[in-house]
């Protein structure tokens, strides 16, 4: 015997509107993506000011990459995949 | 232990927005005495003083404009009348109306708040409650907005957020559940709907923690390529955009005023996603569940629960007075999914005093943490007291003929 099975009917056609005005959970969400930006840029801005001279040691050299790949690797078009 | 939980090895919880369970869930009642819901005698009074009965008239969208107030205030006033602050006020949520009129400035309107569904309207969440699990106490851990609600699904606790402000990590030995489960060498992921919508209240790990984010697209890919996490949380999308190949992307999220008939094929998507690969479906539990009731009506008075040491102050809460995490927001609706639920399971709440239970959101990280982790992860006191919700799987597997399919979803 083949499972129940139920139509579920399409949304209405006129359902879309971008031009809706966004409400207060949307607009805290960009509010929240800003916050995550101005973190982003403060990591950023402080291994740019990082004077390469004053990278000497493998160990010095390491921990620079390491911040900068870790930075760079969230700049990637899409998120990782499992 | 049952059957049905020896065999479980992926967990999905999907969160919905905004909607209350008499809204979405309480006309089940005249199918099954056994649900919570609501007997059409349920009223709140207006402004002008007038009775207003709960009424099935609730439409899929432009019904509910302007977004109902759901802020700490707001929802003080829907659950205590507009009593005012102080030891001895009763809850009634007699202050529905009167709360949304503060918006609508329309008397008329404000009845909008009163008005449910009707099963026929929501073929895939009624099918799915009336088919599996149904929770008649799962409440919104904060009588408040989105983001402090949803943070306790990730951290079982807000922090002290009782607002829709980003929330700080306050206590770093409180790892979200995916920082847990990923640390123990389990697999976790959250998957958002894309990167138009992307996520809500845990920007704080979008930096941190990318390997923990994935796209809704790659959700349907693991179903069926057998490569789901162990536990998954799904984000549904949250606005109408444009989409990568020029078409149109609607907001599936049933936030008002977002259309409901969307999310439910959303919903019917995520279960079908599961339901259509015979390995995931024996071994995966589902949970529908929204993050708050978005202000809209709902007769069951939320219950006092184990405070998590935070305190709001009375200025953060806009009350007037402070909030210690001591009592829950307001009931929303809450469906469990597996093969090895029975049909019709009604999982009782506070209207059952012998046997009844109390869910909230913190029962989320709670429940994947002791399925996978045996309970070994720092957690908040609200977290440890939570409920597991996997209580409704049994020792018996129902046939595949016996499980529904959702049609017509593309």
């Amino acid at each position: 015997m083949a499972p129940k099975i139920i139509e579920v009917p399409k949304t209405d056609a006129g359902a879309y509107n971008p031009n809706r005005p966004a409400g207060t959970l949307l607009r805290s969400q960009a509010l929240h993506m800003r916050e995550a930006l101005i973190k982003h840029v403060h990591e950023l801005t402080t291994l740019l000011n990082i004077d390469m001279k004053s990278l000497v040691t493998e160990a010095d050299v390491s921990a620079y990459v390491h911040k900068a790949t870790a930075l760079l690797h969230t700049h990637g078009g899409k998120p990782a995949k499992k | 232990m049952s059957v049905g939980l020896d065999n479980l090895k992926h967990i999905v919880v999907l969160m919905m927005e905004n909607r209350s369970f008499d809204h979405m869930l309480g006309a089940l009642m005249q199918k099954n005495r056994k649900i919570n819901g609501l007997t059409g005698n349920e009223s709140n009074p207006d402004t002008n003083g007038a009775i207003v009965k709960v009424q099935p008239n609730a439409q899929f969208q432009s019904q509910l404009d302007p977004d109902p107030d759901h802020h700490f205030p707001g929802v003080d006033l829907q659950i205590f009348g507009g009593a005012p602050q102080g030891a001895g006020r009763v809850a009634n949520m007699q202050g529905f109306v009167k709360d949304y009129f503060s918006q609508t400035k329309d008397v008329n309107r404000s009845h909008n708040i009163m008005y449910y569904f009707t099963p026929d309207k929501l073929p895939v969440l009624t099918t799915l409650a009336t088919e599996f699990a149904v929770f008649n106490g799962w409440f919104s851990s904060i009588p408040g907005p989105t983001i402090c609600n949803r943070a306790f699904a990730h951290y079982g606790t807000s922090f002290g957020q009782v607002g829709m402000d980003i929330f700080y990590i306050l206590d770093n030995t409180i790892a979200s559940i995916y920082e847990r489960m990923i640390q123990a060498g389990h697999t976790a992921k959250i998957y958002y709907y894309d990167q138009p919508s992307s996520t809500m209240e845990i920007v704080n790990l979008l930096k941190n923690q990318p390997q923990i984010f994935a796209t809704f697209d790659q959700f349907i890919t693991d179903c069926s390529g057998n490569t789901l996490p162990d536990y998954s949380f799904i984000e549904p999308c949250y606005n109408d955009h444009p989409g990568a190949d020029g078409g149109q992307v609607l907001a599936s999220d049933q936030h008002p005023d977002h259309n409901v008939r969307e999310g439910e094929r959303f919903i019917g998507s995520v279960y079908n996603a599961i339901r259509t690969n015979p390995t995931l479906w024996q071994n995966t539990a589902l949970l529908v569940v929204y993050d708050e009731h978005g202000g809209i009506y709902d007769h069951v008075v939320p219950p006092a629960c184990t405070p998590d040491g935070y305190t709001a102050s009375a200025d953060a809460t806009g009350t007037g007075a402070p909030f210690a995490f001591d009592r829950l927001g307001i009931r929303v609706p809450a469906v469990l999914v597996s093969p090895w639920i029975p049909r019709g399971t009604v999982v009782t709440g506070p209207e059952d005093a012998a046997n009844g239970q109390i869910f909230e959101h913190a029962s989320i990280p709670g429940t994947v943490t002791n399925l996978f982790l045996n309970g070994d992860a720092k957690r908040t006191v609200r977290e440890q007291q939570a409920k597991s919700f996997l209580g409704p799987l049994t020792d018996q597997m129902r046939p595949d003929d016996d499980c529904v399919v959702f049609n017509n979803l593309q």
